[in-house]
């Protein structure tokens, strides 16, 4: 049995390590480039997102490189992703791959889902060899998103840009790498430190803008062009809530005990949305409405045809409370030059608004 | 007397006879938006964002023509009408919004229908939509329980007599339809039996689908439509194709399409709107049964504001063609 799975970001680290440990054989197709993106488009119906495109692109390459066994989410109750699996498995069995598709409950059984397909792949290993592997691939996980998120701080306030790019790389390999607890510490530490020491200019506060939206788009660099890296380059920190670390904290230890962590954000959004309208509809307008006093900005990402985006989309004009938007559609057609024109003429909007605060005047529109 | 608004757009075609009993039960006047009209799809469009589905900017039309008529709109949330099956988002952020892009309008009435939170949830929420009426709990239940034998008798009526819903509305409620006799009786040779698949509202609205039945008919046809069959009829078909369904309307799509493309027609359409979420999968899942069959032919129509009548019709008479040239050629060889 050869399993694969769907890229997200950097989510094949923790899972190789955890594989590994558990001796199960992992193929991990390439990271998504235009050929999975072109292999997605051409098989997938045309009214499909691209967080679907994209997944039935690395799923082909994966079985291309021999994987029978692949792993895709799904669960009731949320999207069309529910309905992934399925339609992508009779996609795949149409192209003459012989594979078997399985879904991950993630929706309705959080992490419990993953645990139960963990356990399902490597023949019913002792639960206790699974929870130590799993517990490697977590702290991987840790790791990466702890060194991520001070990637998005020094991006914006680098002398020579590109370092932080260049030193992140270098430390997911060195994540990616690591053996043992001890390694994994060292490695983190280090590109902190190296990260933190990185020559910035320190006069300016930089613009700081959230980023909110659809989970894969959020989360996948090359869906979304990369745009939390281009922001970077036009010197703005960017912040957002999306982390896959975070999110397993949460659905593993703090939901059982009733802590959410989306509480907070789905009670700001009531005034304007009752209730949940599955993807993450909800969170992004309550994204809005908390967030409006503390950034400057938020780009909002959301991929083309998205349900619940396009709600979130018509109420979030709509609240009393007011800070910019630049909704980003992301889908193949999403071009750098057209988006990077875009996100510039954002960033200046911000800009000027943030002097015009600091004047003590108020805008002009 | 309270005046009830109820838009002719989206759920309208499966519950409006029971809505209508419920409201009438408890002593208010039901007041329907008239049928689509170019203006209101335009009406309805500039206030959403462009990449909003055809049908949810033809509802905000609808209600955007109901305002000033009435005392409230009924806007339900609609979450889900079976255990564990799920309706689009769409339907769940209706009535919130509507509220955002129509300031304008009337209270909406938004009640959650979830089966899964239970009964008691289910009853809660139709009692908080009664209490608007009158406190008394008991008028509530008992105009709750005659608008679902008004529900269960619509639904008989549809499948005993062959009706669609507008015209099935029609014979129990008196809305009087765009233009009566649209969906006239069979004419007396049919030319070929088409099959059409798809939701009530983008079927049974004439603006919408540029008069498809109607068209369809003209040319001496004859249409089914997913109405016409019955539950354990589309509950089998279903599950063949997909096993268990995801969506609340699986299977009016994949069901009803799986049914006829096995036997019963000589051709199936296909009517899907632009960006709609669950049909692009679910129309890709019947087009890729019919491939698999080769039984029947079969054709989707992607519907949009943009589609312009001609192109619909070049490519029903197109179909139409086909599948007489089909059955000819197929009665030369069996003959």
């Amino acid at each position: 049995m050869r399993v694969g799975m769907p890229h997200m970001g950097n989510i094949y680290i923790p899972f190789k390590a955890l594989f590994q440990r558990l001796n199960i054989d992992f193929v991990i197709p390439p990271v998504s480039n235009q050929r999975t993106l072109s292999l997605g488009v051409k098989y997938s119906p045309e009214g499909l997102c691209i967080p679907f495109k994209l997944t039935l692109g690395n799923l082909i390459e994966a079985a291309e490189l021999g994987a029978d066994t692949l792993l895709m989410p799904g669960g009731y109750g949320i999207c069309r992703l529910g309905y992934y699996a399925k339609t992508q498995e009779q996609i795949l069995h149409d192209l003459g791959y012989n594979v078997e598709m399985i879904q991950v409950g993630v929706s309705e059984k959080k992490l419990f889902g993953i645990l139960e397909m963990i356990k399902h792949l490597s023949n019913n290993a002792p639960w206790s060899k699974i929870i130590s592997a799993f517990r490697f691939g977590l702290t991987k996980l840790n790791a990466l998103d702890k060194i991520e998120r001070v990637v998005q701080k020094v991006r914006a306030r680098e002398r020579i840009k590109g370092t932080a790019n260049h030193l992140f790389a270098k430390a997911v390999k060195a994540i990616d790498q690591a053996d043992d607890y001890d390694t994994l510490k060292k490695v983190q530490t280090e590109y902190i430190d190296q990260l933190n020491q990185v020559a910035k200019f320190t006069q300016a506060q930089p613009l700081l803008v959230g980023i909110i939206g659809e989970f894969y788009v959020v989360l996948e660099p090359f869906s979304n062009l990369d745009i939390e890296n281009e922001l970077g380059k036009l010197g703005v920190e960017v912040r957002r809530r999306l982390f896959i670390s975070e999110w397993t904290k949460f659905s593993l230890f703090l939901n059982p005990l009733g802590v959410n962590e989306t509480d907070r954000i789905h009670k700001a959004a009531l005034p304007y949305l009752k209730r949940d309208i599955g993807g993450d509809g909800w969170e992004s307008v309550g994204e809005k409405v908390l967030h409006a006093k503390e950034y400057d900005g938020l780009v909002h990402l959301a991929p083309f045809t998205c349900m619940p985006e396009i709600i979130a989309q018509n109420i979030m004009p709509k609240t009393k409370e007011v800070i910019p938007v630049l909704t980003i559609l992301c889908d193949e057609q999403l071009a750098k030059p057209g988006t990077l024109t875009r996100l510039e003429a954002f960033v200046d909007l911000l800009e000027r608004k943030r002097r015009s605060k600091d004047r003590q005047q108020p805008v002009l529109v | 007397m309270i005046k009830i608004g109820i838009p002719r757009a989206l759920l309208y075609y499966q519950y409006y006879p029971m809505w209508q009993t419920f409201f009438e039960e408890l002593g208010a006047e039901v007041v329907v938006s008239p049928p689509t009209t170019r203006l209101m799809l335009l009406n309805g469009s500039s206030r959403l964002v462009a990449d909003t589905c055809l049908p949810v900017k033809v509802f905000v039309g609808h209600v955007l023509s109901l305002v000033g008529k009435c005392d409230y709109i009924l806007i339900p949330a609609i979450r889900s009408v079976k255990s564990k099956i799920y309706n689009c988002s769409k339907f769940l952020g209706l009535p919130d919004m509507t509220r955002a892009v129509v300031p304008e309008s009337p209270p909406i009435l938004d009640v959650e229908i979830d089966v899964n939170r239970g009964k008691r949830s289910l009853y809660q929420a139709i009692y908080k939509l009664g209490r608007h009426f009158t406190w008394n709990p008991f008028k509530v239940r008992r105009a709750a329980i005659a608008a679902w034998q008004a529900h269960l008798n619509y639904l008989e009526l549809m499948t005993s007599h062959r009706l669609t819903p507008p015209q099935a509305i029609e014979k129990i409620a008196g809305v009087a339809e765009a233009e009566p006799g649209t969906h006239s009786s069979q004419p007396a040779s049919t030319q070929a039996t088409i099959a059409l698949i798809g939701h009530p509202y983008l079927l049974y609205d004439e603006h919408i689908n540029h008069r498809l039945i109607h068209r369809l008919e003209q040319a001496h046809n004859k249409v089914l439509t997913p109405e016409m069959l019955t539950a354990e009829e589309l509950q089998s078909a279903t599950a063949r194709v997909v096993g268990r369904a995801y969506w609340t309307y699986e299977e009016e799509v994949v069901g009803v399409g799986e049914h006829y493309l096995r036997s019963g027609a000589d051709g199936v359409i296909g009517i899907m709107v632009f960006g709609c979420g669950p049909d692009s999968v679910m129309m890709d899942m019947v087009k890729r049964q019919a491939a698999r069959l080769r039984v029947t032919p079969f054709m989707s129509i992607t519907l949009e504001e943009h589609t312009a009548e001609a192109g619909i019709v070049t490519r029903l008479e197109a179909f139409l063609d086909m599948i007489d040239r089909r059955k000819r050629r197929q009665s030369k060889v069996y003959a």
